[in-house]
């Protein structure tokens, strides 16, 4: 009986395949954590989204 | 200013059910300090109620209850004695009694095996709230090792048992979710037997760190504001207070780290779900956290805290306490400056 998949494992799954862009927007929170404000590092977490959006259709 | 307030109280229960103004009942309100509500009981309730019924998930996600269970009851061995009533307060799927039937508890291969901890027990009740968490392992081997009972608590909070009646009372991983700590605390003091030890362990200080900031860097960040994901948790320090407080003698308490690594966060957060340890704090955000958070809050965390082999580390926190009701006959510390022999002497010759 194949297990059945949750949401958040499809999500784990394709946020799996954009660890490059994951890795530029964490270094870009992390390179000043203790003023960080909205959209502060909106342009890396945009290109992101779009990686995990295109892994997520791939499907 | 909290006299106001039980006024009030008061004033719309009478309007309702015409109850009479007297002054037992006012005392009745007047004696106990407000306590603070942090942890919404229902919602922790059900997602016990929740975890447990996934029978196959939960039983994986009880590594941390069983590895902290076995740790608390190997404390036992230190103590030469024999327990004829023991409660386990907060039993959750009975980690402390599978932990109670393991054959060996001291596994140094340098000493004489022990027998298992279950011989010096005569009987355990094991009291939670959560019926399907508790009755979840029911049918399992170790049941027929142990003579115990599983009894449903109306409340988490309160303890329906009479004064003097344990000859030991353990509690693990339960009490980090209890609103009135101090309270129930002096209830466990008071169902105890005079002379007779209180052994918990719960989460605490440090516990999740990781997700804790990750999650807010990424809710500052994509949102501009931050909720609470990680419920507030005692210090260490504070846990000897809290024993002294509620009556406790010989008090003694310290802390252990398991640090847990897990592929990415969601698989922690999916644990921890399967556990029943999802958020419970009061005023907190409903509903799921925004794909966006979640998506920033993965990458944060591995940034910040990841380790090179590609997985996240997730620190849990233990605080073990062991207090002793307090009895005349009980052995009590010296009083301050008696002592006759310089320490300092001893520690140089040798």
């Amino acid at each position: 009986m194949p297990a059945r998949t949750r949401p958040i494992q499809k999500f784990a799954a394709a946020a799996s395949q954009c660890s490059p862009e994951a890795a530029v927007y964490g270094r870009c929170i992390v390179a000043d954590y203790n003023s960080v404000h909205k959209d502060k590092c909106v342009a890396e977490f945009m290109k992101l989204k779009d990686c995990y959006l295109k892994a997520s259709k791939k499907k | 200013m909290h006299w106001t307030v039980s006024r009030l109280q008061l004033l719309r229960t009478a309007k309702g059910l015409l109850v009479v103004w007297s002054s037992t009942v006012i005392r009745l309100y007047h004696s106990r300090a407000p306590v603070h509500e942090v942890f919404n009981t229902r919602t922790k309730w059900l997602q016990k109620e929740r975890a447990a019924s996934r029978l196959e998930e939960s039983r994986t996600a009880d590594y941390l209850k069983d590895e902290v269970a076995i740790r608390l009851c190997e404390r036992l061995l230190d103590i030469k004695r024999s327990y004829p009533r023991v409660l386990d307060v907060g039993a959750n799927s009975c980690n402390v009694a599978r932990a109670l039937t393991a054959p060996n508890p001291d596994s140094d291969p340098n000493m004489p095996e022990s027998d298992p901890l279950v011989t010096k027990i005569k009987h355990l009740t094991a009291a939670e709230s959560s019926e399907t968490m508790l009755y979840r392992d029911v049918e399992e081997p170790f049941n027929q090792q142990i003579n115990m009972t599983r009894e449903v608590l109306a409340s988490q909070e309160t303890l329906p048992y009479g004064a003097n009646t344990f000859d030991l009372v353990l509690s693990s991983l339960s009490l980090h979710w209890i609103n009135d700590l101090p309270g129930m605390l002096s209830q466990i003091n008071n169902i105890l037997k005079p002379d007779c030890a209180f052994m918990g362990a719960m989460f605490g200080g440090d516990t999740l760190f990781e997700l804790r900031t990750s999650l807010q860097l990424a809710e500052q960040e994509r949102r501009g504001g931050i909720s609470p994901h990680v419920s507030p948790l005692a210090d260490t320090r504070d846990c000897g207070g809290l024993l002294q407080r509620a009556g406790f003698k010989m008090v003694g308490v310290d802390v252990d780290d398991i640090i847990v690594d897990y592929p990415d966060s969601f698989a922690l957060m999916q644990d921890l779900q399967a556990m029943g340890e999802s958020n419970a704090v009061l005023g907190r955000e409903m509903g799921a956290i925004q794909r966006d958070v979640l998506l920033a809050a993965d990458a944060i965390y591995r940034e910040l805290h990841g380790n090179e082999d590609g997985t996240v580390p997730a620190t849990f926190r233990m605080i073990y306490m062991i207090g002793w009701k307090e009895s005349e006959d009980q052995a009590q510390p010296l009083p301050r400056g008696s002592g006759q022999i310089n320490l300092k002497d001893v520690l140089e010759s040798k």
